[in-house]
């Protein structure tokens, strides 16, 4: 990221000339108080948002001049997570998680020996038949991270996915995500959780009013807990 | 395409079709009616241009004697019309043949003709076949000059009226026809418009996970094809229908009228009702995905 700038058509400034680099394989938090630019920093990097100055690459891929197109295929390289999950509340888990192959085209045998491996994963395997509703938030976002990995990808992107989970829960969601990220993949997480951050130990970026204001190899949160 | 993403797709179409069964009744219900006027105006239109046709390529004129000519004047005048360039055969037709001839068309109904008594009220005819179509302009204001001919008839005028028929009847079709497909384009874009819209959650997901625009797009596409296609198939075999029991009606009553044969007409126009009723359908599935596709 070289001198990104975002203005958005109201006038509002989220991002201000930010300059990042993130290497593969790091595992890096994104935090800031709301309204701050955590959010536009987080979906510029799939391309929902466009910023509107300076360079974007990922993986070596120049995001801002990719074509309507090319778009479906930076995503594949991304897992994307919410904090409201966003699953398929009219599919099962096993449904989840395949869609997420089917879409790309995935041979079906190819997708069922996958999903039960990332439900191996996540600890979700004897649940696969369960639709979300029948699921704890947890459990939820378990499909959810499931769902974002399971197409192997460099980069997962994950905007508070414990924003709507207890502290117990969300120690088990970022184990997962430490596994995930021990195999190599790159995670960029947005979060408000002080004592996710501080227990962790990593890459810690605080954007406050546009701005980079902090950006520690082995940070801490930084701010009074509900900021 | 793999074969498991075109199950997909298919698994998906009815899916979406099941979940929307009522708008999904009404859209293939107005493409239906739609094209079942459109299939209507059809026929009338190439039904009318067909008897047009047929009027135009008589070679027959009929010749009407005057009511008092005598029998010399009447042999003379079937010489004379032997005698005509292009005349291939005359045929003499006196009152009483004419007058049973006309009882047979009749039919059931001959006794209307009680009415007349003993009167017979139609003249001494000849019917003149000529080689080809053109002869007639040329021979008709000659045989119409000869002595004891009333007068000689021919298609033409009929003909003219009838392509002015035509032409009134394709105007106005044509016109109902594009308001119909505009209807239907409508009708059909916005069960698509209801469809994307309750499967949006899972549209945005299939963008966030990497699915390109067309296979997006094929699910409702394919929907809307299917109820286009559906629509049409019914507006087929009504017309079909319709179209056959005018043939037999047609056959028992008007046995001169030149309909067209049933087959293989009925097949191209059933093949063109379908091709068009799976386009509006593809069409109207286009609109509403524009839209929601910009993500």
């Amino acid at each position: 990221m070289k001198g990104i700038s975002k203005t958005y058509p109201s006038g509002a400034v989220a991002l201000r000339g930010v300059d990042i680099h993130i290497k593969p394989g790091e595992f890096v938090f994104v935090v800031g108080p709301s309204g701050a630019g955590k959010s536009t920093f987080i979906k510029m990097l799939f391309r929902e948002v466009i910023p509107t100055t300076g360079q974007l690459f990922v993986d070596g891929v120049d995001v801002m001049s990719l074509r309507p197109e090319e778009i479906p295929f930076l995503r594949r390289q991304l897992g994307i997570i919410f904090q409201d999950y966003r699953l398929l509340n009219e599919r099962t888990v096993y449904d989840n998680i395949a869609f997420a192959m089917q879409v790309i085209e995935t041979p079906y045998r190819q997708i069922k020996r996958r999903v039960a491996s990332v439900l191996d994963l996540v600890g979700l395997r004897s649940r696969s038949g369960d639709y979300p509703g029948e699921l704890s938030g947890g459990e939820q976002q378990r499909v959810a991270i499931a769902r974002a990995i399971v197409n192997d990808p460099l980069l997962v992107i994950a905007d508070e996915p414990t924003g709507n989970l207890d502290p117990e829960t969300s120690r088990d969601i970022m184990r997962i995500f430490s596994q995930i990220n021990n195999s190599g993949t790159t995670i960029v997480m947005a979060t408000h959780d002080k004592n996710i951050v501080d227990t962790m130990g990593k890459r810690v970026i605080a954007i406050e009013d546009g701005y980079i204001v902090r950006d520690d190899a082995k940070g801490v949160y930084g701010y009074e807990p509900g900021h | 395409m793999s074969l498991g993403t075109k199950e997909y797709f298919v698994k998906e179409t009815f899916k979406s079709i099941k979940r929307n069964q009522l708008m999904s009744f009404a859209s293939v219900s107005t493409v239906a009616v739609s094209l079942l006027v459109l299939g209507m105006f059809l026929l009338m239109v190439m039904n009318a241009n067909n008897l047009a046709k047929y009027l135009e390529s008589q070679v027959q004129v009929s010749v009407y004697m005057e009511d008092g000519a005598s029998q010399n004047a009447i042999a003379t005048t079937e010489k004379s019309l032997k005698a005509l360039p292009g005349v291939v055969k005359v045929t003499s037709i006196n009152k009483d043949q004419a007058m049973a001839k006309f009882k047979k068309r009749l039919g059931d109904q001959n006794r209307l003709l009680d009415a007349l008594g003993e009167e017979n009220p139609f003249p001494n005819s000849f019917d003149v076949q000529v080689d080809k179509p053109e002869r007639i302009a040329q021979i008709v204001p000659k045989i119409d000059e000869m002595k004891g001919v009333e007068t000689a008839k021919f298609g033409q005028e009929v003909v003219e009226h009838m392509f002015k028929l035509t032409e009134l009847l394709r105007m106005g079709g044509m016109l109902l026809v594009f308001l119909l497909a505009l209807a239907t384009l409508f009708i059909i874009s916005n069960t698509i418009r209801i469809t994307v819209f309750a499967r949006r959650r899972e549209v945005s997901i299939m963008k966030y996970v990497g699915a390109t625009n067309w296979f997006i797009r094929w699910p409702f596409l394919l929907e809307g094809m299917f109820l286009g296609f559906a629509g049409s198939v019914v507006a087929t075999l009504v017309l079909m229908q319709i179209y056959l029991a005018l043939q037999e009606k047609v056959y028992t009553t008007l046995a001169f009228f030149p309909l067209i044969p049933a087959w293989p007409f009925l097949g191209y126009l059933s093949l063109f009702l379908i091709i068009t009723g799976t386009a509006i359908g593809a069409a109207g599935s286009c609109i509403p995905l524009r839209k929601f596709l910009d993500v």
